[in-house]
């Protein structure tokens, strides 16, 4: 998953925004919520049987 | 609508498109654009061979036993985004077997995944250097 994550942030991030910068931050921030979002959906998906 | 918005889209950009989805990064290499092609070509190039790595296996038309062949054309078009990757792996037979001692892998399901993801990827870094080569994002 951290994999994945890595690898579809650096393409979302190279795409979107303008400077450099701004590029870096959202990589980042794809990433962040890629793992935030893929941890707390398999722990909902942990309790369902 | 802007005079802007009337001109034609050039054939250049086209080329690009294709080159870029035929070949990951090449689009923006063409471009000298080389940081992205060598960061979102190189993604797309280490998530395909991630995946064929882990077992997992691209789709084609041939329909395992009991399913149907409709239901593989929508993973075939996300396979054949990684263009001439997908295409020669087709030609070798390599990446598209099923078998249940493959499918049995703990990393099958995730090798799918990846191979899928490689293809999205590419459609995305294919449109992203035919912008550039059309003037619409530098």
């Amino acid at each position: 998953m951290t994999l994945f994550a890595a690898l579809a942030s650096v393409v979302f991030g190279a795409m979107g925004k303008d400077t450099t910068q701004e590029r870096l931050l959202y990589g980042v921030k794809v990433f962040a919520e890629f793992m935030v979002i893929g941890l707390v959906l398999s722990w909902i998906l942990y309790f369902i049987p | 609508m802007t005079a802007e918005d009337d001109e034609p889209t050039p054939s250049s950009a086209w080329m690009i498109g294709v080159a870029a989805w035929f070949i990951p990064g090449l689009g923006h290499g063409l471009l000298k654009k080389w940081p992205r092609a060598l960061l979102m070509g190189g993604a797309v190039w280490l998530c395909f061979f991630i995946g064929l790595r882990m077992g997992g296996h691209m789709f084609d038309l041939n329909a395992a036993e009991g399913s149907s062949q409709l239901l593989q054309v929508p993973p075939m078009i996300a396979n054949l985004g990684t263009g001439a990757l997908y295409i020669i792996s087709w030609l070798l037979g390599y990446g598209f077997a099923d078998d249940p001692q493959q499918a049995a892998r703990a990393t099958y399901e995730y090798g799918n995944t990846f191979l899928l993801i490689a293809g999205l990827l590419n459609y995305l870094t294919m449109l992203d250097a035919f912008d550039i080569a059309a003037g619409r994002k530098s």
